[in-house]
């Protein structure tokens, strides 16, 4: 099958939506599709052969954080080239509701077309504003699909659209093939976060304050903090009790990302709120890192109600303290939660995933006399 | 002179807007179409898929109802409670869902009856503005009907 994927967000600047993109195209040229894909780009050096630049992106602030997007008549037109020159049987357009490349690939679109919402945000403003221009292009779309149950009802109520549930997938394989960072290696109990480290929702500011309280506890303890952001901004507001605990790694390539998963006895996601999905405790999971996280509703259902990995009291810093401090000292919590945690994650592995969204395109593209 | 012009402009803006309005209507009469047909093929491929895999005596039921699915189209049947009863016969033969072929056939079923009444749903919220129901854009086109039964996957 001829496949078009429209990737919203700059290729070069990791996030969700650009990791499931790569991930699905990579997974289905493995299973022998015929894949393009389309994306933001700055450095056009960085795009694998199977994707084409729609230009260079810039910075907005959206949704809470910064998004960086490209809407306008030259990335419109190249988008536009790239729908007809690529003869798609199917167009697949990932979070179209960014002004994006995803949108224009939408409008652009005139055959089956598949769209997949990433994003969850109970309170979006912006997309109930522009319910009426959105709609556009959305009644273009042959089938809907959302990751998560929480992206699925943020759909229903803002776009009045409905959509199937297809979760993200992870490479399982390449996270368990991992093996630790030699740089990193140490005897230290080792908690690692993941995630940008500017953004409150991430949850880093709950982390640095249960710090002190599991040092207590863990004299030896220490964190590594991976993702980008501005790491001087956080090292002076460090408490000076901690500061020699944490190691700030900066911007992880996707290549080390299992291999600091590798390096931590437990990985944490302090997460506050609007995770739609939790990927990276998927990938937590796949790498056989013990997982712990906040009982936000997303990580609560991957985590299977705590059984794949504990669960502590959202944004609150003595509950993870608490909860960090059990999973540090027992190396046999640790060891059933890893292996918990290896059993759900193979659900989730992408060579399934793909399997049902390829039956989503193989159900819009059944009729052959109403293809384009 | 001045009021000519006017009128132009504003007989030349309505008449694009018309024609822009038509046209999204007929694109999502495509679109309904297309993804009734593919519920349609969906539906044949199930009951082709139930009947062949219940042809030992203990799935006599389940046979029966794959066979009235079968024949639906020619029958003039119920088509809702028809599938609706398939559906069901499925549940009740775990083994038979449980097989691949069937588990993928019965998954398409529940996604195309999704997304045709997606459409169903996006083409009649248009058919509903006014300008197009005064006007009747939609020329002699029958509005679509929603596809409702029983369709939940067998093996949950």
């Amino acid at each position: 099958m001829r496949i078009g994927l429209a990737c919203p967000y700059s290729w070069d600047v990791p996030g969700g939506v650009q990791v499931h993109v790569h991930d699905l195209a990579e997974t289905l040229l493995r299973q022998g599709h015929d894949v393009s894909v389309i994306t933001p780009v700055d450095d056009e050096d960085l795009l694998p052969p199977y994707a084409v630049s729609a230009g260079k992106a810039m910075s907005v602030p959206y949704n809470g954080s910064v998004t960086r997007i490209l809407f306008g008549p030259l990335s419109a037109s190249r988008v536009r080239r790239w729908v007809r020159e690529g003869s798609f049987d199917v167009v697949h357009a990932h979070e179209p509701t960014a002004p994006s490349v995803s949108l224009l690939a939408c409008l652009a679109a005139s055959g089956p077309l598949v769209a997949t919402y990433h994003t969850s945000n109970p309170r979006s403003r912006i997309l109930t504003m522009l319910q009426g221009p959105l709609q556009l292009a959305l009644e273009k779309v042959w089938a809907n699909i959302a990751v998560s149950e929480a992206a699925r009802r943020t759909v229903v109520e803002h776009l009045g659209v409905d959509a199937v549930l297809i979760p993200n997938g992870v490479d399982v394989a390449a996270f368990a093939a991992a093996s630790p960072l030699p740089e990193l290696a140490s005897s230290r109990p080792t908690i690692v976060f993941v995630g940008r480290i500017d953004e409150p929702r991430k949850g880093l500011a709950v982390l640095l304050e249960a710090l002190p309280m599991i040092a207590t506890a863990v004299p030896d303890v220490r964190l590594l903090v991976a993702g980008p952001g501005d790491v001087s901004e956080v090292e002076a507001e460090l408490d000076p009790a901690i500061r020699d605990r944490v190691h700030m790694l900066g911007l992880v390539s996707d290549a080390d990302k299992p291999r600091v998963f590798r390096s931590a006895d437990v990985y944490v996601a302090p997460n506050t709120g609007q995770e739609s999905f939790g990927i990276v405790l998927l990938e937590a999971m796949a790498a056989g890192t013990p997982v712990v996280a906040s009982d936000i509703d997303a990580f609560r259902r991957v985590l299977d109600d705590g059984r794949a990995g504990r669960l502590f009291a959202n944004e609150n810093p003595a509950s993870l303290a608490e909860v960090m401090i059990e999973v540090l000292t027992s190396p046999d919590i640790r060891r059933d939660l890893a292996e918990a945690g290896s059993k759900v994650v193979q659900q989730y592995d992408w060579s399934s995933v793909a399997v049902e969204i390829v039956q989503v395109y193989e159900t819009v593209t059944q009729d052959p006399m109403l293809q384009d | 002179m001045t009021l000519v012009i006017a009128v132009v402009a504003i007989v030349v803006a309505l008449a694009s807007y018309l024609t822009w309005m038509a046209g999204r209507l007929d694109r999502l009469a495509i679109r309904v179409e297309a993804a009734a047909s593919a519920l349609d093929a969906q539906l044949i491929r199930r009951a082709l898929v139930a009947y062949e895999l219940s042809a030992d005596p203990g799935h006599g039921d389940l046979q029966a109802a794959a066979r009235l699915a079968l024949d639906e189209r020619t029958g003039g049947l119920d088509r809702s409670s028809v599938e609706s009863d398939l559906s069901r016969e499925l549940r009740a033969a775990p083994e038979v869902a449980a097989n691949d072929e069937m588990a993928i056939a019965a998954r398409k079923v529940m996604f195309a009856r999704q997304f045709h009444n997606d459409a169903v749903r996006d083409l009649l919220a248009l058919r509903q503005r006014w300008v197009v129901r005064v006007l009747h854009l939609y020329g002699r086109a029958r509005p679509p009907s929603y596809v409702e039964f029983d369709a939940d996957e067998p093996t949950g």
